[in-house]
């Protein structure tokens, strides 16, 4: 993989993991209210809300660059590794529930990327 | 009968949607050529009708994810929603020649294997949460 290639792809996992946590965030913010449509109101007014659609925003951008430099077959296979930097986000911020196959899975992802990756 | 109906349209709905999503990616950079942060190369992109593909692909994926979660347990949801990859490599080395090196493909193995993981204990927190 070529340095350009990793510098995109460490800037999409960056992207797509604080975008998902930001909307988390904006999703479990107010659940005081009464009706859905307050509750999509005062997301739309939710400052972590538009975080996580700027990061989305760029994240299209970014992973148009990064299939540019790298054929379909390795992007998605190397963008797996969102899943896990997802769920390590969701343990850090969130206290999200760890269990043994979820570990197991993030382990699994983790080496099959290696595996691409090196050979990318 | 019916549910079993509604699951594997809805799943491969979820599947092409987002196939359709990363091959249209593939095809609008392509058509910009390699990665250059320049103007140019964000026009050449943009001025293009397969990014428009993207788009669509986005829309179709969201509607049909909000659809199966409405009545689909997580766990399959999120392994449908992932596994995508499958079809996206069978496409690429079909449609675009894409070959993987052999270890390669031992990690796209133990990828789709992790995913089946994590969609299992998606699947069984669910259920945990339910009780």
């Amino acid at each position: 993989m070529s340095s350009i290639a990793i510098l995109i792809w460490v800037i999409n996992v960056t992207l797509d993991t604080v975008g998902h946590v930001a909307l988390k965030f904006a999703a479990t913010a107010d659940q005081q209210e009464s009706t859905e449509i307050k509750r999509w109101k005062s997301m739309f007014g939710s400052f972590p809300l538009w975080v996580g659609i700027v990061c989305f925003c760029l994240e299209f951008v970014v992973w148009l660059a990064f299939l540019s430099v790298l054929s379909l077959s390795q992007g998605v296979l190397l963008g797996a590794i969102n899943m896990v930097s997802i769920v390590i986000a969701g343990r850090l911020v969130f206290k999200e529930r760890l269990d043994r196959m979820r570990l197991m899975g993030m382990a699994l992802i983790t080496i099959g990327v290696i595996f691409v990756g090196l050979y990318a | 009968m019916k549910k079993t109906r509604f699951y594997m349209i809805g799943f491969s709905a979820l599947m092409l949607c987002d196939t359709l999503t990363q091959i249209s990616f593939k095809l609008a950079s392509n058509h910009g050529g390699d990665f250059v942060m320049h103007l140019d190369w964000f026009l050449s992109i943009f001025s293009q009708p397969w990014i428009y593909g993207a788009v669509l692909g986005y829309l179709g994926s969201f509607v049909a994810w909000m659809t199966l979660l409405k009545h689909a347990p997580v766990g399959p949801a999120f392994a449908a929603s992932h596994l995508e990859v499958v079809l996206v490599l069978v496409v690429s080395a079909v449609y675009f020649g894409d070959r993987l090196a052999p270890m390669q493909i031992v990690g796209a193995l133990l990828i789709v294997i992790g995913i089946i993981c994590l969609s299992f204990s998606e699947a069984e927190q669910e259920n945990v949460e339910n009780h």
